[in-house]
């Protein structure tokens, strides 16, 4: 085996290094799993970290019944290959209130069916560390974001009481009440974990990859129709077009993009030759200045 | 030709390690720190950078072209609202950060970690150089080198940066003027030698116009050597010779992977050397050693792993270790510590306290402390230490800890991976201070021999020659001072530790 490392082993063996870390420093750590691209790579790196053990801890999803049906199969898939302990909460009360994506603001919906569903899902498991996939190449706020964030209680991010890092030290010791956050891929970029992707050949959800989809056109964003309960509005069409998605959540938030990239080989060759960053396709980041930084400091992942 | 030229501009430059170890360990990406205030157009230097040199997306790009805000009379982007992005920032301003930004030119990634300039400096500068491989200092070429200038050095070579940048920036204000920059660069020169910077190089910038940041300059036709992005690229990463020799192996274990009755495997990073199957490891503080019978990944074992990789080691032999340990190699351990010498900076807003409990938190270990003293802080201009037997914030500390048990460390200098360490509040756990160690030993007589002799007192009677032609006017004083603290620097470039504040003094 060379020694030389490129910059992807670098990543992949910080992120080891930090997986290893947090599940030694906290006493019940969880992993968010999302289904999408980032949580692929994050749970490939869980198992490598672990191996040949399976990770010491269980995958969270918060499903927020806005999955599309291809991300839930694709969930459900993985879990089985790899023996893995899944947990899914919804939050009932939402759902019982009828809030969805398609009636109610971004904001509100995610604050409700995001937000709060995954503080529900943390108590109810007594969790005390929460893996993320976020990066902190996603959004100006998180630039500053550390490895191991500490929420307070009530799961609140105070950004003038996060700790120092320095070197590859993390210190997971938490005071009364406090919860952490760690975020294994917080140096990796978008075109990091497309093209580690490729490198180890995974699998991930067939919506990353071109096809002939149903979409209408609203507010100059690509949706993709998934089931029955977004209806095209006066004056809408529905339009087969060959789109892919860049990045995925509740589906009638997610903006598809024209695209002819149908293999995981066009669609790393894409990425690299983007001239706009992911989150322009996600929904709620356009929803206020500044959006990211409020729902943070709120709670949200 | 190119090594002539950029001969010119190194203020100062080690001989390279041989290339062929170098190359093997070249990781394709560069984690720059940039020093300087926001006046001196930090933020638009790296924006520029961002600008000219990476794959920026072009809605980011469209953003800033949107921008109303110009510089220059109208003529220029403001490239520092790339960098300034912050919603807290911009309306808050409550950033006591580091922020992280990614880019990749052709063939490195460069992480830029961007340290505010501002009260909270130090600990954002020690923090933030923790992380680097190289940093960029920021001189404004109308003011030249400040007292921020010489905190800025010493900061970086307390905490390990070996590679510095000196960006000479607003060049432009100078009317490109090679004099001025002459003169700025001499003045460098004799800030910086007294470092243990490997390498030092001054580059004349203007970060607005773009001269020199990724573009030769036309302006500065004088200057030959390369832009800042040339030399970005050509920083070479981690370590060098020392760290990737197979006999300086480390190993802090983060965990034990257990499967099954039969798979022990002790999982960690390997932060300096190598090691292969067969070779035997020790473990430090127990001095229990082993054959390694397996380097273990998912992707199938390897019969070597150098620094960087994370595996899992199963051995030939069962050791009753676990997370906190450090493997090495026997004839190169490191210090199963209880007595340090240390220097830190203070991070937390609440003061050290004597009575408090703290933990020391190293790679992987976490270590009552059961005492903890400091002697005095440092004065980053200056570099003389004064008395003092309280910390602050921002405060750069020498202290003393006594451990409540041994655990392994490394002298910072030789192996920063295992010779850093963060302080833990034992109650609420937060991170109060980051240090380094200095000396390291199991007793403390052992120390002592260990640590550098204590400070010489430069006082005025010993200056009382050099100084005979001053008399006693305000401009004298001055002028005295002055050269007292060239001798102090002489000296300590000289490897002695000098008690300078009393330069001024009689002796009683």
């Amino acid at each position: 085996m060379s020694a030389q490392l490129s910059h992807l082993d670098v990543l992949e063996a910080e992120s080891i290094h930090i997986f290893r870390e947090l599940a030694s420093e906290f006493r019940r750590p969880v992993l968010m799993y999302s289904i999408g691209k980032d949580s692929t790579v994050l749970l490939h790196l869980a198992r490598k970290a672990f191996w040949p053990a399976k990770p010491p801890f269980p995958l969270l999803h918060v499903d927020t019944t806005w999955k599309f049906r291809d991300m839930i199969a694709f969930r459900d898939a993985t879990v089985a290959e790899h023996k893995l302990d899944l947990i899914v909460h919804t939050n009932k009360d939402g759902l019982a209130r009828g809030i969805d994506p398609i009636r109610h603001s971004p904001s509100n919906y995610t604050d409700v069916m995001k937000t709060q569903a995954l503080k529900q899902a943390l108590d109810a498991g007594q969790f005390d560390c929460a893996v993320g996939g976020a990066r902190r190449d996603e959004e100006a706020s998180r630039a500053k974001e550390r490895v191991f964030s500490f929420r307070t209680a009530g799961h609140r991010w105070d950004p003038r009481r996060q700790r120092p890092e320095m070197w590859q030290l993390f210190n997971g010791r938490l005071g009364a009440g406090e919860t952490a956050r760690v975020f294994p891929l917080s140096n990796w970029t978008e075109k990091d974990v497309w093209r580690y992707v490729a490198r180890e050949k995974l699998d991930v959800v067939p919506l990353y990859f071109s096809a002939e989809r149903p979409t209408i056109e609203r507010n100059g964003q690509l949706l993709v129709l998934d089931d029955e309960r977004l209806r095209p509005k006066p004056g809408e069409k529905i339009v087969q077009r060959r789109v892919r998605f860049r990045t995925l959540g509740c589906w009638p938030l997610s903006a598809a993009v024209a695209s002819e990239a149908d293999t995981i080989e066009t669609v790393v060759a894409e990425t690299l030759a983007a001239s706009t960053s992911e989150r322009i396709g996600r929904l709620i980041d356009h929803d206020q200045a500044g959006a990211m930084e409020k729902k943070k400091q709120d709670g949200y992942f | 030709m190119r090594t002539q030229r950029l001969r010119d501009t190194a203020l100062y430059a080690k001989a390279p390690a041989p290339a062929q170890a170098v190359d093997k360990h070249i990781t394709g990406q560069v984690r720059v720190l940039t020093c300087g205030s926001v006046d001196d157009g930090k933020s638009t230097l790296i924006g520029r950078l961002l600008w000219d040199a990476s794959d920026l997306f072009e809605d980011q790009r469209e953003a800033l072209r949107k921008s109303t805000r110009r510089v220059l009379d109208g003529t220029h982007l403001d490239y520092s609202l790339l960098v300034d992005g912050l919603l807290a920032e911009r309306e808050q301003g409550i950033t006591i950060d580091i922020a992280w930004r990614y880019f990749d030119s052709a063939n490195r990634r460069f992480v830029i970690i961007d340290s505010p300039g501002h009260a909270q400096y130090t600990r954002n500068m020690a923090s933030g150089a923790s992380h680097a491989d190289v940093a960029i200092m920021l001189i404004d070429a109308r003011h030249g080198i400040k007292t921020q200038t010489r905190r800025h050095a010493a900061l970086l070579d307390l905490f390990g940066v070996r590679r510095v940048i000196l960006a000479i920036n607003k060049m432009d204000l100078v009317d490109w003027s090679e004099a001025r920059y002459r003169e700025i660069e001499a003045d460098l020169k004799t800030l910086v030698w007294k470092f243990r910077f490997d390498e030092v190089t001054a580059i004349p910038v203007a970060a607005v116009t773009g001269d020199n940041v990724a573009r030769r300059s036309e302006a500065m036709h004088w200057y030959r050597g390369p832009t800042l992005f040339d030399q970005l690229n050509r920083t070479e990463t981690h370590g060098g010779a020392a760290a990737v020799a197979r006999e300086s192996f480390r190993m802090p274990v983060q965990t034990v992977i257990r499967d099954g009755q039969d798979f022990r495997g002790l999982a960690g990073t390997v932060t300096a050397g190598s090691v292969a199957v067969g070779e035997e490891v020790v473990d430090t503080v127990s001095g229990a050693a082993a054959k390694v019978a397996r380097i273990v990944t998912m992707d199938g074992d390897i019969a070597t792993a150098s620094a960087g990789r994370a595996i899992a080691l199963v051995l030939d032999r069962d050791l009753d270790i676990s997370r906190g340990a450090v493997l090495a190699k026997r004839n190169a351990k490191p210090t199963a510590a209880r007595q340090l010498d240390v220097r830190l900076v203070w991070l937390s807003e609440a003061e050290f306290d004597p009575g408090a409990r703290y933990l020391l938190r190293t790679a992987t270990d976490l270590v009552p402390i059961a005492s903890l003293a400091v002697d005095s802080l440092l004065d980053l201009e200056s570099l003389a230490r004064k008395p003092s037997t309280v910390c602050a914030v921002n405060d750069i500390a020498l202290a003393r800890i006594e451990l409540g048990r041994a655990t392994a460390l490394d002298l910072f200098a030789s192996a920063p991976a295992t010779g850093g360490f963060v302080l833990v509040d034992a109650i609420d756990g937060a991170t109060v201070a980051g240090g380094v160690v200095t000396a390291a030993a199991a007793t403390t007589s052992e120390r002592g021999a260990n640590r550098n002799r204590e400070a010489f007192s430069l006082t005025r009677d010993l200056l009382d020659d050099l100084c005979a032609d001053l008399d006693d006017t305000a401009g004298a004083h001055i002028e005295r001072e002055r050269r007292s603290r060239a001798v102090a620097e002489i000296l300590r470039a000289a490897g002695v530790t000098v008690d300078h504040d009393t330069a001024t003094k009689r002796k009683r």
